[in-house]
C-alpha cells in the first residue's frame, strides 16, 4: 500500500513536470531570445548562438532609431503609465459608486439599471468600436491620450459585479448600527464599507491599472501613426510588422520581457485579492 | 451570518444590536409596482395651476413653493438645454431624413478653389441621434419634475415641511446619494456605451460603407433611399440583413453561416476545455503528497501574467510555418509521419496556423494554454470550500476518485461557477484577442466566397467585423453582424441567468 502511494506521487511529479515545461516553453523561448545578438527570428535553433544584451540597451536609445520610429520605448512607457494611472482612478472610483449605490442604496430603477447594465455588458468593445473612434473624432480626441483615458474609463461604471458581488457579503446590520450612530449615507461609504472592502478594491485597482498596457485594439485605433503618442502595446506590436519583423524581433522579445515583469507582480498580487474576493462570496455556513 | 457578526467586529460597531437588526427584505426596492404614466396622469389631472404651468415653465412649481433657488436653477437648466438641443442638432435634425444631399466638391471662387459646403452624412446622422437621446433624456426629466412639483403640492396642503435648498443639496449625501454615485459613471455609460450602440444599430439601416459611400468625400443614405441609375428608389429597409438570410446572396451568407458555426463551436470548447482542464490541474496539484505547491501554481500562472498581445504574437511565431517548432518536428521526424499519415498536405512543414483545420485546432489548444492556468487559480479556491464531510462519506460508500468527481465536484463547481461560466461563454464568442492575434498576418483563406466576403475560415463573427471595418470599410454589413451578435449574447445570457436565478437571490447572501 505504501509503495503504490509513492509511486501514483511520483508520477503526478512528472505530470506536472510536463504540464509545467509545456506551459512555460514560450515564455523561456522569449526571454532567451530577449539576449540573442542577431535582431532577426531565429528558425533553426531554440537557444541563440551568441548571446548579448544590446535589446536592452538599444530599447533606450532612441535618437539612433527614431528613424523608422520604432524604438521609443521610454516615451511609450510613459505614455502607458500616465494612461493606466489616469484610467485606474477613474474606473476604480466609478466602480466603487455604481457598486455601493446598487449594493446598499433601495431606489426606484435600481433592478432597471442593474437589467440594462447587464445587457450593455454583453456588447463588447470591439463592436462599437469604430463608432466610438468617430465619436472621439468629433469631439477632437484623437491622437490623444485624453481620448485614451476616456475610452478606457468611461464605460466602467458597468464592470461592477464583482465588487458589487463582494459588498453584498457586507451585512446590512452594520450599515443599521452606523445609521444609528448618526452616519449620513456619505460616511457609511466612506468610513464604514469602503475599509470592509479593502481586497476587492485591491483587486480593482490593479485590474483597471493592467487594462491599458494589454490594449492595443483601442489605442492602434485612436492614437494613429504617431509613434510618439502610442502606448507599449501598439508600440510593441508594430515591431512585428511583416517588414520590421527580421530588424526587431529580439527587441520586442526584450520589450516584451520588460513590461511582462512588473505586470506579472502585479497581476500575481490581483489573482491573490481576486481568489480572495470571488470566494469569500461562497463559504457560509 | 457568523462572516457578518466577524466584520462587524472588525469595525467595532458592534454595540449597534440594542434594536434587533432590520431584516433584509424590509429593505426592498420600493414601490416593486411603478405606474409610470398613471402618476403623470394624476399629477395633471389633481395638480393645480403651478404644477400644469410647469409643464411649460418647469421652475414655476417649486418658486410656487418657495424653492426659488431651486426653482430658477431647474429654469434655467430647461432653457439652456432647449437652446443647445436646437442649436446643436437642429441642422441635423432637418437633413436627417436624407442623410445629406450636397456632394462634397471643389469650388471655384475667383482665382481660388475651395472647398463647397457639403454635407458630412456621418456627422448628421451623430448628431441627429445624439439629439434624440437628448430629448428623450428631457422628456425623462419632465416627467420627473412633473411629479415632483405635484408631490410638493401635497406637501404644501398636508402642511408637512419643504425641503429649503441647502436640505436639498444636503440630501445628495443622505437619502438621494445614489444619485450623486450614479451621476458621472452614468454619463460616462451613455457616452461610450449607448450613444455608440444607438449609432451602430442606425448604420445598420443605410449604405455606409466602400469607396463610393464614405464621408467626407462620398455621402452616404438610408437603405430604403437608395436609388439605381435611373433614379427609381430600389432599396429596401432590411437590405443589409437580407444579405445575410437571403440564400440567393451568395458570399455574406455563406461567410456568414461558415463563421456563426465556427463561432459557436470554438465558445463551447474554449469554455469548458479550460473549465475542466483549470479543475483537473488544480486538484493535482491540491492532491496528496504534492511538494511546493505554491512553487507548482506560480509556473502556470507566469504565462498569463504576461500580457496576452506579447504571448499570443510570440507563439504565433513560434509555430510558424518556417518557424521553430516546424525545425525541431521535421528533425525528429515528426512532419515526415504525419505526412505519411495524410494528416498534413504538406511534405515540409506542419500548418499550424495556415491550414484551416490545423489552425482551429492550434487555436484551441493555445487558448488552453493562455485559459487553464485562470481557471486552475479560481478552482484552487473553490476547491478549499468544498464540504470536506460530503467527500469523506462518499469514500466509505465506496465511490472511487472518478465518481466523486463527477457526482460532489464537478455539481459543485457548476453551481458555484454557473454565471461565471456564461459569462465567459459569451466572452469567447466575442473573443478577439486569440484569434487576432494568433491569425492576423499569418493566415489567407483559399476559399474564394470567403475571401470575397473580406472573411477567413479561423475568423469569429467579431474578428470578421472588425476586418470589414478595417480593411474594407464595409461599415453598414459590419453594424449587421454587430447588431446580430448583440442581441444573440444578449438573449442567451438573459434566458440562462434567468433559469439560473429564478427569484431574487441577492439578499439571501445577507
Amino acid at each position: 500500500m505504501h509503495k503504490r502511494n509513492t509511486v501514483s506521487i511520483v508520477v503526478k511529479h512528472i505530470v506536472l513536470g510536463v504540464l509545467a515545461a509545456i506551459w512555460l516553453i514560450p515564455i523561456l523561448w522569449l526571454l532567451v531570445t530577449s539576449f540573442k545578438e542577431d535582431t532577426g527570428i531565429s528558425i533553426s535553433k531554440f537557444f541563440p548562438q551568441n548571446w548579448s544584451t544590446h535589446n536592452f540597451v538599444d530599447l533606450f536609445k532612441e535618437t539612433e532609431y527614431t528613424s523608422d520610429g520604432i524604438l521609443k520605448y521610454k516615451t511609450w512607457f510613459m505614455n502607458t503609465l500616465v494612461i493606466a494611472i489616469f484610467t485606474c482612478l477613474i474606473s476604480t472610483t466609478f466602480v466603487l459608486m455604481v457598486s455601493y449605490s446598487l449594493s446598499f442604496c433601495r431606489f426606484k430603477g435600481r433592478r432597471f439599471i442593474m437589467n440594462l447594465s447587464m445587457i450593455l455588458n454583453m456588447f463588447p468593445g470591439v463592436l462599437s468600436m469604430i463608432v466610438i473612434y468617430f465619436l472621439m473624432k468629433a469631439l477632437d480626441l484623437t491622437q490623444s491620450h485624453i481620448g485614451m483615458i476616456i475610452v478606457y474609463s468611461a464605460g466602467s461604471g458597468l464592470g461592477y459585479l464583482i465588487v458589487k458581488g463582494y459588498m453584498d457579503t457586507i451585512s446590512t446590520s452594520i450599515r443599521e448600527a452606523a445609521i444609528i450612530d448618526g452616519c449620513t449615507e456619505a460616511g457609511i461609504f466612506f468610513k464604514v464599507v469602503l475599509p470592509l472592502c479593502k481586497p476587492i478594491i485591491v483587486y480593482q485597482v490593479i485590474s483597471s491599472f493592467l487594462m491599458p498596457w494589454g490594449d492595443f485594439v483601442f489605442a492602434k485605433l485612436i492614437l494613429g501613426t504617431n509613434s510618439s503618442k502610442w502606448t507599449l502595446a501598439i508600440g510593441l506590436y508594430n515591431m512585428l510588422d511583416k517588414s520590421r519583423l527580421n530588424a526587431h524581433f529580439t527587441h520586442f522579445c526584450a520589450g516584451g520581457l520588460l513590461i511582462s515583469v512588473p505586470i506579472s507582480i502585479l497581476f500575481l498580487i490581483m489573482q491573490k485579492y481576486y481568489v480572495e474576493g470571488i470566494t469569500s462570496g461562497s463559504n457560509k455556513e | 451570518m457568523s462572516l457578518n457578526t466577524t466584520r462587524a467586529k472588525t469595525v467595532g460597531l458592534n454595540k449597534a444590536p440594542v434594536t434587533p437588526p432590520v431584516k433584509a427584505s424590509k429593505i426592498k426596492d420600493p414601490a416593486k409596482k411603478s405606474h409610470y404614466f398613471k402618476d403623470l396622469i394624476t399629477a395633471f389631472k389633481n395638480g393645480d395651476k403651478y404644477v400644469r404651468l410647469s409643464a411649460l415653465f418647469m421652475g414655476t412649481g417649486y418658486i410656487a413653493r418657495k424653492q426659488v433657488i431651486k426653482g430658477i436653477l431647474v429654469q434655467l437648466l430647461q432653457i439652456l438645454y432647449i437652446l443647445a438641443i436646437i442649436f446643436y442638432a437642429g441642422p441635423s435634425f432637418a437633413k436627417f431624413d436624407t442623410l445629406g444631399t450636397v456632394e462634397f466638391a471643389y469650388e471655384k471662387v475667383g482665382l481660388n478653389t475651395r472647398i463647397n459646403n457639403y454635407d458630412n452624412s456621418f456627422l448628421i446622422l451623430l448628431n441627429s441621434i445624439v439629439g434624440f437621446f437628448a430629448i428623450f433624456v428631457f422628456i425623462l426629466l419632465w416627467i420627473h419634475n412633473i411629479k415632483a412639483v405635484y408631490d410638493l403640492q401635497k406637501r404644501a396642503e398636508k402642511g408637512r415641511p419643504i425641503k429649503n435648498f441647502r436640505q436639498d443639496i444636503h440630501s445628495l449625501v443622505e437619502g438621494n446619494f445614489h444619485i450623486t454615485l450614479l451621476a458621472l459613471p452614468t454619463i460616462g455609460v451613455i457616452l461610450i456605451n449607448i450613444l455608440p450602440i444607438l449609432i451602430l444599430i442606425a448604420i445598420a439601416f443605410t449604405n455606409y460603407g466602400g469607396l463610393d459611400h464614405t464621408p467626407p468625400t462620398h455621402l452616404f443614405t438610408w437603405t430604403w433611399r437608395v436609388k439605381d441609375a435611373s433614379g427609381q428608389v430600389v432599396g429596401k429597409v432590411w437590405d443589409n440583413f437580407a444579405q445575410f438570410f437571403n440564400s440567393t446572396n451568395s458570399n455574406f451568407n455563406y461567410a456568414f453561416w461558415k463563421i456563426a458555426g465556427w463561432t459557436l463551436l470554438w465558445a463551447l470548447l474554449a469554455t469548458f476545455t479550460c473549465f475542466i482542464g483549470g479543475i483537473l490541474l488544480a486538484k493535482l496539484i491540491n492532491s496528496d503528497g504534492i511538494k511546493f505547491r505554491k512553487m507548482w501554481r506560480t509556473l502556470f500562472i507566469i504565462t498569463i501574467a504576461v500580457p496576452q498581445f506579447v504571448s499570443l504574437i510570440l507563439v504565433r511565431n513560434f509555430f510558424r510555418d518556417s518557424g521553430i517548432f516546424n525545425t525541431m518536428c521535421s528533425d525528429i521526424g515528426l512532419t515526415k509521419l504525419l505526412y505519411n499519415l495524410h494528416l498534413i498536405p504538406t511534405k515540409d512543414y506542419i500548418p499550424f496556423l495556415t491550414n484551416p483545420k490545423w489552425t482551429k485546432f492550434m487555436i484551441v489548444m493555445i487558448n488552453i494554454w493562455v485559459g487553464v492556468p485562470y481557471q486552475m487559480l479560481i478552482a484552487t479556491g473553490v476547491l478549499m470550500n468544498i464540504p470536506k464531510s460530503q467527500v469523506e462519506s462518499a469514500r466509505l460508500d465506496g465511490a472511487n476518485n472518478f465518481q466523486v468527481f463527477v457526482h460532489i465536484i464537478m455539481p459543485y463547481f457548476l453551481v458555484v461557477q454557473g454565471p461565471a461560466l456564461i459569462t465567459d461563454f459569451v466572452r469567447n464568442i466575442n473573443n478577439f484577442n486569440v484569434i487576432y492575434l494568433l491569425t492576423q498576418d499569418v493566415y489567407t483563406t483559399h476559399d474564394l466566397k470567403m475571401a470575397a466576403a473580406n472573411a477567413k475560415e479561423p475568423d469569429l463573427l467579431v474578428t470578421w467585423l472588425f476586418r470589414l471595418t478595417n480593411e474594407n470599410a464595409s461599415y453598414n454589413i459590419a453594424s449587421v453582424i454587430g447588431i446580430i451578435v448583440f442581441i444573440a449574447c444578449a438573449t442567451f445570457t438573459l434566458i440562462s441567468f434567468g433559469i439560473m436565478m429564478r427569484g431574487n437571490k441577492e439578499e439571501d447572501y445577507r
